[in-house]
Protein backbone atom coordinates (compact mmCIF):
# COMPACT_ATOMS: atom_id res chain seq x y z
CA UNK A 1 0.00 0.00 0.00
CA UNK A 2 1.17 3.40 -0.65
CA UNK A 3 2.27 5.70 2.02
CA UNK A 4 1.18 8.80 0.46
CA UNK A 5 -1.05 9.24 -2.32
CA UNK A 6 -1.97 12.41 -4.16
CA UNK A 7 -5.15 12.92 -6.64
CA UNK A 8 -6.11 15.18 -9.26
CA UNK A 9 -4.77 17.84 -6.93
CA UNK A 10 -5.37 21.75 -7.85
CA UNK A 11 -4.96 24.73 -6.03
CA UNK A 12 -6.07 28.15 -7.00
CA UNK A 13 -4.61 31.59 -5.88
CA UNK A 14 -7.39 33.63 -7.14
CA UNK A 15 -6.90 33.44 -10.74
CA UNK A 16 -3.56 31.84 -10.05
CA UNK A 17 -3.48 28.05 -10.87
CA UNK A 18 -0.60 27.03 -8.66
CA UNK A 19 -1.52 23.56 -8.85
CA UNK A 20 -3.21 21.98 -11.55
CA UNK A 21 -4.07 18.30 -11.88
CA UNK A 22 -1.40 16.68 -10.09
CA UNK A 23 -1.28 12.83 -9.26
CA UNK A 24 1.18 10.48 -7.64
CA UNK A 25 2.00 8.32 -4.79
CA UNK A 26 5.05 7.36 -2.85
CA UNK A 27 5.75 4.13 -1.08
CA UNK A 28 6.67 3.45 2.35
CA UNK A 29 10.44 3.75 2.44
CA UNK A 30 10.88 5.17 -0.89
CA UNK A 31 13.11 8.32 -1.43
CA UNK A 32 11.77 11.01 -3.96
CA UNK A 33 12.68 14.35 -5.40
CA UNK A 34 10.68 17.01 -6.71
CA UNK A 35 11.95 19.18 -8.90
CA UNK A 36 11.37 21.82 -11.37
CA UNK A 37 11.66 25.68 -12.44
CA UNK A 38 10.85 28.69 -9.94
CA UNK A 39 7.49 28.83 -9.70
CA UNK A 40 6.43 25.39 -10.37
CA UNK A 41 4.15 24.66 -7.69
CA UNK A 42 6.27 22.57 -6.04
CA UNK A 43 6.34 24.40 -2.61
CA UNK A 44 2.72 24.93 -3.18
CA UNK A 45 1.98 21.53 -3.49
CA UNK A 46 4.32 20.72 -0.30
CA UNK A 47 1.86 23.01 1.57
CA UNK A 48 -1.31 21.88 0.41
CA UNK A 49 -0.25 18.02 1.47
CA UNK A 50 1.19 19.52 5.34
CA UNK A 51 -2.43 21.38 5.67
CA UNK A 52 -0.91 24.88 5.79
CA UNK A 53 -3.17 25.72 2.49
CA UNK A 54 -6.66 24.49 1.85
CA UNK A 55 -7.00 22.52 -1.26
CA UNK A 56 -9.48 23.59 -4.10
CA UNK A 57 -9.80 20.28 -5.26
CA UNK A 58 -8.24 16.38 -5.16
CA UNK A 59 -7.65 13.59 -2.47
CA UNK A 60 -4.72 13.58 -0.21
CA UNK A 61 -4.28 10.12 1.59
CA UNK A 62 -1.83 9.76 4.21
CA UNK A 63 -1.26 6.06 5.69
CA UNK A 64 -4.48 5.09 4.70
CA UNK A 65 -6.33 8.83 6.06
CA UNK A 66 -8.20 10.88 3.81
CA UNK A 67 -5.88 14.01 4.85
CA UNK A 68 -6.94 16.65 2.55
CA UNK A 69 -8.97 19.30 4.67
CA UNK A 70 -6.75 18.38 8.21
CA UNK A 71 -4.77 21.43 9.83
CA UNK A 72 -1.43 21.32 9.62
CA UNK A 73 -0.93 19.95 13.66
CA UNK A 74 -3.41 17.35 12.94
CA UNK A 75 -1.34 16.01 9.55
CA UNK A 76 1.73 16.36 12.11
CA UNK A 77 0.57 14.22 14.43
CA UNK A 78 -0.13 11.13 11.86
CA UNK A 79 3.97 11.21 11.30
CA UNK A 80 4.02 13.79 8.43
CA UNK A 81 6.30 16.43 9.08
CA UNK A 82 7.86 19.06 7.10
CA UNK A 83 11.04 21.48 7.18
CA UNK A 84 10.56 25.06 5.60
CA UNK A 85 12.56 26.91 3.25
CA UNK A 86 12.78 30.16 4.68
CA UNK A 87 13.40 29.64 7.67
CA UNK A 88 13.48 33.12 10.27
CA UNK A 89 15.38 32.78 13.30
CA UNK A 90 14.41 35.69 15.66
CA UNK A 91 13.39 33.53 18.73
CA UNK A 92 15.53 33.15 22.09
CA UNK A 93 15.11 29.01 21.64
CA UNK A 94 18.12 27.37 21.46
CA UNK A 95 19.41 24.36 19.34
CA UNK A 96 18.33 21.56 21.90
CA UNK A 97 15.32 23.51 22.36
CA UNK A 98 14.08 23.57 19.37
CA UNK A 99 14.76 20.03 18.49
CA UNK A 100 12.55 19.74 21.93
CA UNK A 101 9.95 21.04 20.99
CA UNK A 102 9.77 18.59 18.28
CA UNK A 103 10.30 15.80 20.51
CA UNK A 104 7.32 17.13 22.70
CA UNK A 105 4.46 16.33 20.35
CA UNK A 106 4.72 12.31 21.63
CA UNK A 107 5.38 13.03 25.03
CA UNK A 108 4.18 15.19 27.95
CA UNK A 109 7.57 14.87 30.09
CA UNK A 110 9.88 17.37 29.87
CA UNK A 111 12.54 14.81 30.59
CA UNK A 112 12.29 12.37 27.99
CA UNK A 113 11.77 14.96 26.03
CA UNK A 114 15.14 16.39 26.35
CA UNK A 115 17.02 13.48 26.65
CA UNK A 116 15.16 12.23 22.86
CA UNK A 117 16.13 15.95 21.53
CA UNK A 118 19.88 14.97 22.89
CA UNK A 119 20.32 11.39 21.39
CA UNK A 120 18.64 12.92 17.83
CA UNK A 121 21.27 16.33 18.20
CA UNK A 122 24.07 13.61 18.57
CA UNK A 123 23.13 11.57 15.93
CA UNK A 124 22.67 14.49 13.74
CA UNK A 125 26.08 15.66 14.65
CA UNK A 126 25.46 18.93 15.81
CA UNK A 127 25.83 17.96 19.64
CA UNK A 128 28.39 20.73 20.40
CA UNK A 129 25.67 23.71 19.30
CA UNK A 130 23.09 22.55 21.51
CA UNK A 131 22.97 25.49 24.02
CA UNK A 132 23.71 27.90 20.14
CA UNK A 133 20.70 30.21 19.39
CA UNK A 134 19.61 29.67 15.76
CA UNK A 135 20.18 32.97 15.13
CA UNK A 136 24.38 32.36 15.68
CA UNK A 137 24.55 29.26 13.29
CA UNK A 138 25.26 29.24 9.81
CA UNK A 139 22.85 28.64 7.31
CA UNK A 140 23.52 25.29 6.54
CA UNK A 141 23.35 24.20 10.58
CA UNK A 142 20.22 25.73 10.63
CA UNK A 143 18.78 23.55 8.09
CA UNK A 144 19.79 20.74 9.74
CA UNK A 145 18.99 21.55 13.19
CA UNK A 146 14.83 22.29 11.61
CA UNK A 147 15.14 18.70 9.97
CA UNK A 148 16.46 17.51 13.50
CA UNK A 149 13.43 19.27 14.76
CA UNK A 150 10.89 17.41 12.31
CA UNK A 151 12.49 13.90 12.79
CA UNK A 152 11.71 15.10 16.91
CA UNK A 153 8.03 14.53 16.17
CA UNK A 154 9.21 10.65 14.87
CA UNK A 155 7.72 10.84 11.40
CA UNK A 156 7.11 8.25 9.14
CA UNK A 157 7.28 10.82 6.26
CA UNK A 158 9.28 13.86 6.36
CA UNK A 159 8.78 16.41 3.55
CA UNK A 160 12.04 18.72 2.86
CA UNK A 161 11.79 22.15 1.27
CA UNK A 162 15.19 22.87 -0.19
CA UNK A 163 17.26 21.98 2.39
CA UNK A 164 20.69 22.69 0.08
CA UNK A 165 20.03 25.63 -0.91
CA UNK A 166 22.52 28.82 -1.00
CA UNK A 167 25.32 25.99 0.70
CA UNK A 168 28.64 25.49 -0.45
CA UNK A 169 29.80 22.06 -1.85
CA UNK A 170 31.06 20.77 1.78
CA UNK A 171 27.68 22.04 3.37
CA UNK A 172 25.39 20.21 0.75
CA UNK A 173 27.98 16.97 1.90
CA UNK A 174 26.87 17.04 5.56
CA UNK A 175 23.43 17.95 4.19
CA UNK A 176 22.96 14.87 1.89
CA UNK A 177 24.60 12.96 4.72
CA UNK A 178 21.97 14.16 7.43
CA UNK A 179 19.20 12.86 4.56
CA UNK A 180 20.39 9.44 4.19
CA UNK A 181 20.87 8.98 7.87
CA UNK A 182 17.40 10.32 7.87
CA UNK A 183 15.69 7.87 5.01
CA UNK A 184 18.77 4.89 5.49
CA UNK A 185 18.57 4.96 9.83
CA UNK A 186 15.73 5.81 10.90
CA UNK A 187 13.89 4.73 7.85
CA UNK A 188 11.74 7.80 7.54
CA UNK A 189 9.99 7.75 4.19
CA UNK A 190 11.75 10.82 2.49
CA UNK A 191 10.04 13.82 -0.44
CA UNK A 192 12.82 16.41 -0.89
CA UNK A 193 12.71 19.69 -3.15
CA UNK A 194 15.34 20.82 -4.52
CA UNK A 195 17.47 23.02 -6.97
CA UNK A 196 20.82 21.44 -6.81
CA UNK A 197 20.79 18.30 -8.98
CA UNK A 198 23.54 16.61 -7.94
CA UNK A 199 21.64 15.94 -4.61
CA UNK A 200 18.56 14.93 -6.18
CA UNK A 201 20.05 12.77 -8.59
CA UNK A 202 22.58 11.29 -6.30
CA UNK A 203 19.60 10.56 -3.22
CA UNK A 204 16.40 10.10 -5.13
CA UNK A 205 14.92 6.70 -5.71
CA UNK A 206 12.71 8.12 -8.28
CA UNK A 207 12.29 12.11 -9.64
CA UNK A 208 9.13 13.83 -10.00
CA UNK A 209 8.92 16.75 -12.02
CA UNK A 210 6.56 20.31 -11.80
CA UNK A 211 6.49 22.88 -14.57
CA UNK A 212 3.71 25.35 -14.29
CA UNK A 213 1.78 23.81 -11.64
CA UNK A 214 1.83 20.29 -13.69
CA UNK A 215 3.07 17.35 -13.41
CA UNK A 216 5.39 16.80 -16.93
CA UNK A 217 7.36 13.84 -15.98
CA UNK A 218 8.23 11.28 -13.15
CA UNK A 219 10.73 8.55 -13.39
CA UNK A 220 14.35 7.45 -12.02
CA UNK A 221 16.48 10.05 -12.11
CA UNK A 222 18.60 8.66 -15.64
CA UNK A 223 15.10 8.78 -17.43
CA UNK A 224 14.41 12.13 -16.06
CA UNK A 225 17.89 13.65 -16.92
CA UNK A 226 16.95 12.81 -20.68
CA UNK A 227 13.33 13.35 -20.66
CA UNK A 228 12.50 15.95 -23.47
CA UNK A 229 9.87 17.84 -21.86
CA UNK A 230 11.93 17.81 -18.35
CA UNK A 231 14.83 19.67 -20.39
CA UNK A 232 12.61 21.83 -22.49
CA UNK A 233 11.23 23.54 -19.20
CA UNK A 234 14.48 24.29 -17.85
CA UNK A 235 16.15 25.36 -20.82
CA UNK A 236 13.80 26.24 -23.26
CA UNK A 237 11.87 25.25 -26.59
CA UNK A 238 14.57 26.73 -28.68
CA UNK A 239 17.74 24.64 -26.81
CA UNK A 240 15.34 21.27 -27.73
CA UNK A 241 15.09 21.84 -30.89
CA UNK A 242 18.74 23.01 -31.85
CA UNK A 243 20.00 20.43 -30.07
CA UNK A 244 17.57 17.86 -30.59
CA UNK A 245 20.36 15.56 -31.92
CA UNK A 246 22.29 15.03 -29.08
CA UNK A 247 19.29 14.42 -27.12
CA UNK A 248 18.35 11.31 -28.69
CA UNK B 1 5.78 14.25 40.28
CA UNK B 2 7.94 15.57 37.25
CA UNK B 3 6.00 18.69 37.19
CA UNK B 4 6.31 19.47 40.58
CA UNK B 5 10.03 18.64 40.51
CA UNK B 6 10.65 20.84 37.55
CA UNK B 7 8.53 23.69 39.77
CA UNK B 8 11.44 23.80 42.31
CA UNK B 9 14.05 23.10 39.35
CA UNK B 10 16.03 26.53 38.79
CA UNK B 11 19.51 24.50 38.24
CA UNK B 12 19.57 26.00 34.33
CA UNK B 13 20.31 30.03 36.23
CA UNK B 14 23.66 30.87 36.98
CA UNK B 15 24.25 30.78 40.61
CA UNK B 16 24.69 34.49 40.73
CA UNK B 17 21.23 34.87 39.25
CA UNK B 18 19.91 32.36 42.37
CA UNK B 19 22.22 34.47 45.06
CA UNK B 20 20.56 37.28 44.03
CA UNK B 21 16.80 35.81 44.23
CA UNK B 22 18.16 34.17 47.25
CA UNK B 23 18.60 37.41 49.21
CA UNK B 24 15.72 39.52 47.58
CA UNK B 25 13.65 36.75 49.07
CA UNK B 26 14.96 37.32 52.21
CA UNK B 27 14.41 40.61 52.20
CA UNK B 28 10.57 40.11 51.42
CA UNK B 29 10.25 37.50 54.19
CA UNK B 30 11.95 40.16 56.86
CA UNK B 31 10.76 43.46 55.41
CA UNK B 32 7.79 44.10 57.86
CA UNK B 33 10.62 43.33 60.91
CA UNK B 34 12.22 46.59 59.72
CA UNK B 35 10.82 50.03 60.85
CA UNK B 36 8.84 51.19 58.02
CA UNK B 37 6.11 54.18 56.82
CA UNK B 38 2.66 52.66 55.93
CA UNK B 39 3.78 54.24 53.02
CA UNK B 40 6.63 51.74 52.09
CA UNK B 41 4.24 48.97 53.19
CA UNK B 42 1.51 50.11 50.87
CA UNK B 43 4.12 50.59 47.99
CA UNK B 44 5.34 46.80 48.90
CA UNK B 45 1.90 44.88 48.38
CA UNK B 46 1.22 47.14 45.02
CA UNK B 47 4.88 46.00 44.34
CA UNK B 48 4.07 41.89 45.22
CA UNK B 49 0.63 42.33 43.13
CA UNK B 50 1.34 44.11 39.61
CA UNK B 51 4.73 41.19 40.32
CA UNK B 52 2.34 38.40 40.53
CA UNK B 53 -0.11 40.40 37.47
CA UNK B 54 2.81 40.52 35.41
CA UNK B 55 4.21 37.00 35.65
CA UNK B 56 0.41 36.07 34.56
CA UNK B 57 0.71 38.19 31.52
CA UNK B 58 4.13 37.30 30.49
CA UNK B 59 2.92 33.67 30.09
CA UNK B 60 0.84 34.65 27.24
CA UNK B 61 2.33 38.11 26.02
CA UNK B 62 5.92 37.12 27.00
CA UNK B 63 6.27 33.40 26.06
CA UNK B 64 3.57 33.40 24.18
CA UNK B 65 4.29 36.89 22.10
CA UNK B 66 0.35 37.62 22.24
CA UNK B 67 0.73 41.23 23.31
CA UNK B 68 -2.86 41.36 25.29
CA UNK B 69 -3.85 44.60 26.16
CA UNK B 70 -6.90 44.03 28.39
CA UNK B 71 -6.16 42.19 31.27
CA UNK B 72 -8.03 44.92 33.40
CA UNK B 73 -11.02 43.21 32.85
CA UNK B 74 -10.22 40.13 34.38
CA UNK B 75 -9.20 42.23 37.67
CA UNK B 76 -12.96 43.66 37.67
CA UNK B 77 -14.30 40.01 37.46
CA UNK B 78 -11.98 38.86 40.05
CA UNK B 79 -12.71 41.94 42.55
CA UNK B 80 -16.24 42.17 41.98
CA UNK B 81 -16.83 38.45 42.07
CA UNK B 82 -14.81 38.27 45.96
CA UNK B 83 -16.92 41.69 46.43
CA UNK B 84 -20.52 40.14 45.35
CA UNK B 85 -20.23 37.16 47.10
CA UNK B 86 -18.55 38.89 50.61
CA UNK B 87 -21.28 41.67 50.50
CA UNK B 88 -23.88 39.71 49.66
CA UNK B 89 -23.55 36.25 51.24
CA UNK B 90 -20.60 36.34 53.56
CA UNK B 91 -18.55 33.71 51.25
CA UNK B 92 -14.87 33.29 52.10
CA UNK B 93 -11.95 34.78 50.43
CA UNK B 94 -10.75 31.07 49.77
CA UNK B 95 -14.36 30.37 47.94
CA UNK B 96 -14.60 33.33 45.95
CA UNK B 97 -11.02 33.47 44.85
CA UNK B 98 -11.60 30.25 43.12
CA UNK B 99 -14.85 31.21 41.69
CA UNK B 100 -13.77 34.60 39.99
CA UNK B 101 -11.37 32.57 38.80
CA UNK B 102 -13.68 30.25 37.19
CA UNK B 103 -15.72 32.75 35.65
CA UNK B 104 -13.03 35.36 34.46
CA UNK B 105 -11.69 32.00 32.62
CA UNK B 106 -14.73 30.92 31.32
CA UNK B 107 -14.75 34.95 29.85
CA UNK B 108 -11.42 34.40 28.23
CA UNK B 109 -12.56 31.21 26.13
CA UNK B 110 -15.30 33.07 25.17
CA UNK B 111 -13.63 36.25 23.69
CA UNK B 112 -10.19 34.59 23.55
CA UNK B 113 -11.66 31.67 20.73
CA UNK B 114 -12.65 35.07 18.25
CA UNK B 115 -9.84 36.88 19.32
CA UNK B 116 -6.89 34.40 18.63
CA UNK B 117 -8.05 34.61 15.14
CA UNK B 118 -6.42 38.01 14.88
CA UNK B 119 -2.46 38.65 14.89
CA UNK B 120 -0.10 41.40 16.26
CA UNK B 121 -1.45 44.74 16.49
CA UNK B 122 -4.90 43.76 15.89
CA UNK B 123 -4.84 41.12 19.30
CA UNK B 124 -3.74 44.02 21.21
CA UNK B 125 -6.25 46.45 19.86
CA UNK B 126 -8.90 44.00 20.47
CA UNK B 127 -8.23 42.81 23.93
CA UNK B 128 -8.44 47.00 24.80
CA UNK B 129 -11.58 46.94 23.15
CA UNK B 130 -13.54 43.77 25.43
CA UNK B 131 -11.97 45.26 28.01
CA UNK B 132 -13.28 48.50 27.73
CA UNK B 133 -16.76 47.18 26.86
CA UNK B 134 -16.86 44.99 29.80
CA UNK B 135 -15.69 48.11 32.14
CA UNK B 136 -18.91 49.58 30.74
CA UNK B 137 -21.18 46.82 31.32
CA UNK B 138 -19.85 46.71 34.86
CA UNK B 139 -20.49 50.47 35.15
CA UNK B 140 -24.29 50.00 34.54
CA UNK B 141 -24.80 46.82 36.16
CA UNK B 142 -26.49 47.91 39.36
CA UNK B 143 -25.92 44.24 40.67
CA UNK B 144 -22.23 44.86 40.81
CA UNK B 145 -22.53 48.35 42.81
CA UNK B 146 -22.52 50.17 38.87
CA UNK B 147 -20.94 53.09 38.54
CA UNK B 148 -20.60 53.50 42.60
CA UNK B 149 -18.85 50.27 42.86
CA UNK B 150 -19.02 47.86 45.67
CA UNK B 151 -18.03 48.82 49.45
CA UNK B 152 -16.76 46.33 51.93
CA UNK B 153 -17.52 47.43 55.28
CA UNK B 154 -14.73 46.07 57.65
CA UNK B 155 -17.40 45.86 61.07
CA UNK B 156 -19.46 43.17 60.02
CA UNK B 157 -16.11 41.32 60.67
CA UNK B 158 -13.13 40.90 63.54
CA UNK B 159 -9.83 41.09 62.07
CA UNK B 160 -7.63 39.81 61.49
CA UNK B 161 -10.29 37.59 59.86
CA UNK B 162 -8.24 35.49 57.59
CA UNK B 163 -11.25 33.17 55.96
CA UNK B 164 -12.56 35.79 54.70
CA UNK B 165 -9.40 38.36 54.48
CA UNK B 166 -10.44 41.01 55.96
CA UNK B 167 -7.70 42.54 58.42
CA UNK B 168 -6.83 45.86 60.04
CA UNK B 169 -3.21 45.61 59.76
CA UNK B 170 -1.39 45.83 55.93
CA UNK B 171 1.15 43.10 57.31
CA UNK B 172 -1.18 40.43 57.00
CA UNK B 173 -1.74 41.08 53.67
CA UNK B 174 1.64 41.64 52.73
CA UNK B 175 1.95 37.81 54.25
CA UNK B 176 -0.76 36.65 52.08
CA UNK B 177 0.32 38.09 48.50
CA UNK B 178 3.69 37.23 49.41
CA UNK B 179 2.63 33.57 49.55
CA UNK B 180 0.98 33.69 46.55
CA UNK B 181 4.14 36.00 44.89
CA UNK B 182 6.26 32.36 45.86
CA UNK B 183 3.54 30.54 44.30
CA UNK B 184 3.58 32.70 41.41
CA UNK B 185 7.56 32.45 40.80
CA UNK B 186 6.78 28.46 40.96
CA UNK B 187 4.15 27.84 38.79
CA UNK B 188 6.14 30.06 36.16
CA UNK B 189 9.21 27.91 36.32
CA UNK B 190 6.93 24.74 35.76
CA UNK B 191 5.39 26.47 32.70
CA UNK B 192 8.45 27.94 31.25
CA UNK B 193 9.11 24.30 30.59
CA UNK B 194 6.47 22.53 30.06
CA UNK B 195 5.28 21.04 27.15
CA UNK B 196 3.16 23.90 26.87
CA UNK B 197 5.42 26.79 27.47
CA UNK B 198 7.84 25.55 24.95
CA UNK B 199 4.71 25.36 22.09
CA UNK B 200 4.29 29.10 23.38
CA UNK B 201 7.92 29.91 22.68
CA UNK B 202 7.67 27.88 19.50
CA UNK B 203 4.31 30.31 18.18
CA UNK B 204 6.70 33.28 19.15
CA UNK B 205 9.23 32.09 17.24
CA UNK B 206 7.41 31.25 13.98
CA UNK B 207 3.62 30.17 13.56
CA UNK B 208 3.97 27.80 10.65
CA UNK B 209 6.61 25.65 11.89
CA UNK B 210 4.95 25.26 15.41
CA UNK B 211 2.13 24.28 12.89
CA UNK B 212 4.12 21.51 11.30
CA UNK B 213 5.48 20.42 14.38
CA UNK B 214 2.32 19.48 15.76
CA UNK B 215 0.80 22.06 17.75
CA UNK B 216 -2.95 23.40 17.99
CA UNK B 217 -1.31 27.19 17.63
CA UNK B 218 -4.90 28.42 18.59
CA UNK B 219 -5.81 26.12 21.57
CA UNK B 220 -2.10 26.60 23.15
CA UNK B 221 -2.94 30.45 23.11
CA UNK B 222 -6.06 29.75 24.33
CA UNK B 223 -5.39 28.08 27.07
CA UNK B 224 -2.37 30.10 28.01
CA UNK B 225 -4.79 32.98 27.92
CA UNK B 226 -6.76 31.35 30.79
CA UNK B 227 -3.68 31.19 32.67
CA UNK B 228 -2.67 34.44 32.16
CA UNK B 229 -6.33 35.08 33.23
CA UNK B 230 -6.23 32.88 36.24
CA UNK B 231 -3.44 34.63 37.74
CA UNK B 232 -4.79 37.78 37.42
CA UNK B 233 -8.28 37.27 38.75
CA UNK B 234 -6.58 35.68 41.62
CA UNK B 235 -4.67 39.35 42.49
CA UNK B 236 -8.44 41.69 41.62
CA UNK B 237 -9.92 39.00 44.37
CA UNK B 238 -7.01 39.82 46.55
CA UNK B 239 -7.18 43.58 45.79
CA UNK B 240 -10.72 43.56 46.55
CA UNK B 241 -10.32 42.33 50.09
CA UNK B 242 -7.67 44.91 50.58
CA UNK B 243 -8.61 47.57 48.96
CA UNK B 244 -12.10 47.06 50.27
CA UNK B 245 -13.62 49.95 47.56
CA UNK B 246 -13.29 49.16 43.88
CA UNK B 247 -14.94 50.61 41.42
CA UNK B 248 -15.07 49.89 37.62
CA UNK B 249 -13.31 52.99 37.23
CA UNK B 250 -10.18 52.25 38.79
CA UNK B 251 -10.57 48.24 38.63
CA UNK B 252 -10.88 48.01 35.11
CA UNK B 253 -9.01 50.80 33.32
CA UNK B 254 -6.84 51.12 30.35
CA UNK B 255 -4.29 52.23 32.92
CA UNK B 256 -4.38 49.04 34.87
CA UNK B 257 -4.05 46.89 31.14
CA UNK B 258 -0.93 48.69 30.45
CA UNK B 259 0.50 48.95 34.09
CA UNK B 260 -0.06 45.20 33.74
CA UNK B 261 2.02 44.56 30.52
CA UNK B 262 4.45 47.29 31.03
CA UNK B 263 5.94 44.86 34.12
CA UNK B 264 6.86 42.13 32.04
CA UNK B 265 7.84 44.53 28.93
CA UNK B 266 10.31 46.70 30.97
CA UNK B 267 11.75 43.83 33.14
CA UNK B 268 11.80 41.39 30.17
CA UNK B 269 9.08 39.52 28.56
CA UNK B 270 9.41 35.95 28.05
CA UNK B 271 11.97 35.36 31.00
CA UNK B 272 11.06 34.60 34.71
CA UNK B 273 12.55 37.36 36.48
CA UNK B 274 11.32 39.99 34.17
CA UNK B 275 7.96 41.26 35.66
CA UNK B 276 9.44 40.99 38.94
CA UNK B 277 12.37 43.21 37.55
CA UNK B 278 10.04 45.29 36.07
CA UNK B 279 7.47 46.14 39.05
CA UNK B 280 10.16 46.81 41.19
CA UNK B 281 11.24 49.37 38.96
CA UNK B 282 8.13 50.69 37.93
CA UNK B 283 5.75 50.43 41.26
CA UNK B 284 8.14 52.54 43.04
CA UNK B 285 8.29 55.36 40.13
CA UNK B 286 4.49 55.13 40.14
CA UNK B 287 3.88 55.88 43.45
CA UNK B 288 6.19 58.81 43.88
CA UNK B 289 5.44 60.32 40.47
CA UNK B 290 1.59 60.09 41.23
CA UNK B 291 1.94 61.14 44.76
CA UNK B 292 4.17 63.71 44.68
CA UNK B 293 4.90 65.02 41.15
CA UNK B 294 1.08 63.98 40.28
CA UNK B 295 -0.75 65.64 43.50
CA UNK B 296 1.82 68.34 45.14
CA UNK B 297 3.17 69.54 41.50
CA UNK B 298 0.02 69.40 40.06
CA UNK B 299 1.40 67.78 37.23
CA UNK B 300 -1.42 65.69 36.43
CA UNK B 301 -1.01 63.07 33.71
CA UNK B 302 3.04 62.88 33.92
CA UNK B 303 2.75 59.03 34.94
CA UNK B 304 0.72 58.26 31.38
CA UNK B 305 3.82 60.07 29.76
CA UNK B 306 6.16 58.57 31.34
CA UNK B 307 5.11 55.14 30.81
CA UNK B 308 4.49 56.36 27.08
CA UNK B 309 8.28 56.64 26.82
CA UNK B 310 9.15 53.70 28.28
CA UNK B 311 7.21 51.33 26.38
CA UNK B 312 9.04 53.42 23.26
CA UNK B 313 12.56 52.60 24.55
CA UNK B 314 11.81 49.58 25.34
CA UNK B 315 10.70 48.67 21.85
CA UNK B 316 13.31 50.70 20.09
CA UNK B 317 16.50 49.42 22.53
CA UNK B 318 15.76 45.89 24.06
CA UNK B 319 12.43 44.42 23.12
CA UNK B 320 13.19 41.58 25.20
CA UNK B 321 13.44 44.38 28.04
CA UNK B 322 16.38 44.72 31.01
CA UNK B 323 16.40 40.64 31.45
CA UNK B 324 17.28 40.77 27.60
CA UNK B 325 20.30 43.45 28.17
CA UNK B 326 21.35 40.87 31.19
CA UNK B 327 21.35 37.40 28.47
CA UNK B 328 22.63 39.56 25.82
CA UNK B 329 25.73 40.38 27.57
CA UNK B 330 25.89 37.09 29.07
CA UNK B 331 25.87 35.27 25.77
CA UNK B 332 28.67 37.66 24.12
CA UNK B 333 31.30 37.12 27.33
CA UNK B 334 30.31 32.92 26.66
CA UNK B 335 31.79 33.26 23.31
Amino acid sequence: MALLEVHDLHKDFGGLKANEDISFSLEDGELVGLIGPNGAGKTTLFNCIAGLHPVTSGQIIFNGHNITKFNAHEVARLGLARTFQVYVATGDLTVLENVMVGCFMRTRSRSRAKSRAEQILKDFKLHNLSDYLLSELTVAAQKRVTMAAAVGTDPKMLLLDEVAGGLNPNEIEAIMATIRHIHHDLEITVMLIEHVMELVMKVSDRVIVLDSGRKISEGDPNTIARDTNVIKAYLGERYVREHAAELT
Amino acid sequence: MEALKNAFDFSDFPRIDLTIAALAALFLLTFPVFPHSSFAMATMIQFLMFSLYGMGWNTIGGYGGQVDLGKAQYVGIGAFTTSVMLIRWNVPFWVSMPMGMFFAVIWSFIIGYPLFRLKGHYFAIATIATSLVLKDIFEVWNFVGAARGLEISPIKFKPPDFLHLIFREDIYYYYVILGFFFLGIMYVNWFRRSRLGFQLRSIKDNEDIARSLGINVHWAKIKTYAIATAFVSLVGSFHACYIKNIEPEDTMSLDISILIALMAMLGGAGSLWGPIIGASILIPLKSYLKEWLGAQAGLVGIDLIIYGAIIMLVSAVEPRGIWGIVEKVRRRKRR
